[in-house]
């Protein structure tokens, strides 16, 4: 699931520092924006805007930390929206729902150890590269 | 890019997979999440028509029973509906009312008998009660305003007589959420049409409810506890458009008059 590689250059002590903030960043605002999962989102994004003109390592990271919480996004905001629609309409609780829950218990349990592993590494220098994640960044993020 | 591809693929069906896997386990029963049995609706039906009987006096005149007792049959058989499951009351009354209680309990006042101006105007407002009943709107209504845990506790020994009273005053006397009203009157439309019964007896009633200077307004229940009656009647004129017009009479014109009159003499009384 999670891949280390070797990035094109050995990256600086400044630039892992900042790397690894990008995945703490959205640890912190995980923890903060809960139950709303959209805040975790508009965190790291407002990150990746602060970095986007950064070093390739530091954007590099940025981009894999902010398209790892879209899937989030969409998991999380349909699992809200549907407690909410329990809550407040005729919605009974199924076992679809609770199942729904603990499968997006799993995927953000995942994240979130996945997140942690990858600030320790990234602030050590060591290039982590996510299942999926790692491809899709290499294929949005380019060293100028 | 194929890898890429490939792998949203796997993320997306890991993702269905196991949810899918999971939703096999029984959780609400795990998690014992309380839910109304059908034992507990009928539980309630009967402790709320019990108070209903003690404290009301039942119409048992054999023609007014037999007229409303044909209609109800005619709308069962034509529906595929349990007649069983139906259980019609017929309350002497002046509120024009008519309302469901839990497990089939229909309640009718004899006012709205006799105020209807034909059978159809009857298996109109008998048909929107019985959508009520057969799209289980009672219990949703009941744990809307009530909660189920005080609902499950009623059944379980813990009657609380004040609880149970203005449950079934909410019951008799106010609305349904607007959307289930709807629900009810377009689901009425279609037993009414399936019976072969003019669905324009439902709208008409409405109609004639909804009329500020009718004399009857004092005692219109009915009306209060569904309101916005002309609107009602223009989507159900509407929806009955659609219907097949090949509609039969529900009861000959003797019968009709016969109950009428049955009525008008027990009012008397």
């Amino acid at each position: 699931m999670i891949n280390t590689t070797s990035f094109s250059y050995n990256p600086s002590e400044h630039e892992a520092e900042k790397a690894s903030n990008s995945y703490l960043m959205s640890l912190i605002a995980l923890i903060a924006g809960l139950p709303l999962p959209i805040i975790n989102l508009i965190a790291t994004f407002i990150f990746y805007i602060g970095n986007r003109k950064g070093t390739y390592f530091v954007r590099w990271h940025c981009t894999q930390a902010l398209l790892s919480q879209f899937s989030m996004l969409f998991i999380n905001s349909f699992g809200f929206w549907w407690t909410v629609s329990i809550i407040l309409s005729e919605e009974e609780i199924t076992n679809k729902y609770i199942a729904y829950l603990f499968t997006a218990l799993i995927f953000n349990l995942t994240e979130f150890i996945a997140t942690i592993y990858t600030a320790i590494q990234t602030r050590k220098g060591i290039h982590v590269e996510w299942w999926f994640y790692g491809n899709l960044t290499n294929l949005i993020c380019k060293s100028k | 890019m194929k890898k890429l591809i490939l792998q949203s693929f796997i993320g997306v069906l890991l993702f269905f997979s196991i949810w899918f896997a999971l939703a096999q386990i029984d959780w609400v029963s795990v998690f014992r999440i309380e839910k109304m049995s059908n034992q507990t609706e009928e539980k309630l039906g009967n402790i709320f028509w019990e108070i209903i009987k003690k404290t009301e006096k039942e119409n048992k005149n054999p023609d007014v029973i037999a007229t409303v007792d044909t209609i109800v049959n005619r709308i069962c058989l034509d529906n595929k509906i349990d007649r069983k499951s139906i259980k019609v009351h017929i309350i002497e009354k002046k509120e024009i009312n008519a309302f469901a209680l839990p497990n089939g309990h229909l309640v009718i006042y004899t006012a709205l008998l006799s105020n209807s101006d034909s059978p159809e105007e009857l298996s109109g407002v008998i048909c929107h009660e019985i959508a009520h009943i057969e799209l289980n709107h009672v219990i949703k209504k009941l744990i809307k305003e009530v909660g189920i845990s005080v609902l499950i506790s009623t059944t379980t020994g813990n009657r609380n007589t004040e609880v149970i009273q203005e449950t079934l005053k909410t019951l008799s006397s106010t609305a349904f959420d607007r959307s289930l009203e709807k629900e009810a009157d377009i689901k009425a439309v279609d037993y009414l049409a399936n019976a072969k019964i003019n669905p324009n007896g439902l709208a008409n009633f409405l109609y004639k409810l909804a009329e500020p200077k009718n004399e009857t307004t004092k005692y219109l229940t009915w009306i209060s506890t569904h309101p916005e009656s002309k609107e009602r009647a223009d989507y159900i004129m509407e929806y009955s458009k659609k219907k097949n017009a090949n509609y039969k009479d529900v009861l000959n014109i003797k019968t009709w008059n016969k109950t009428k009159e049955d009525l008008k003499l027990t009012s008397q009384n």
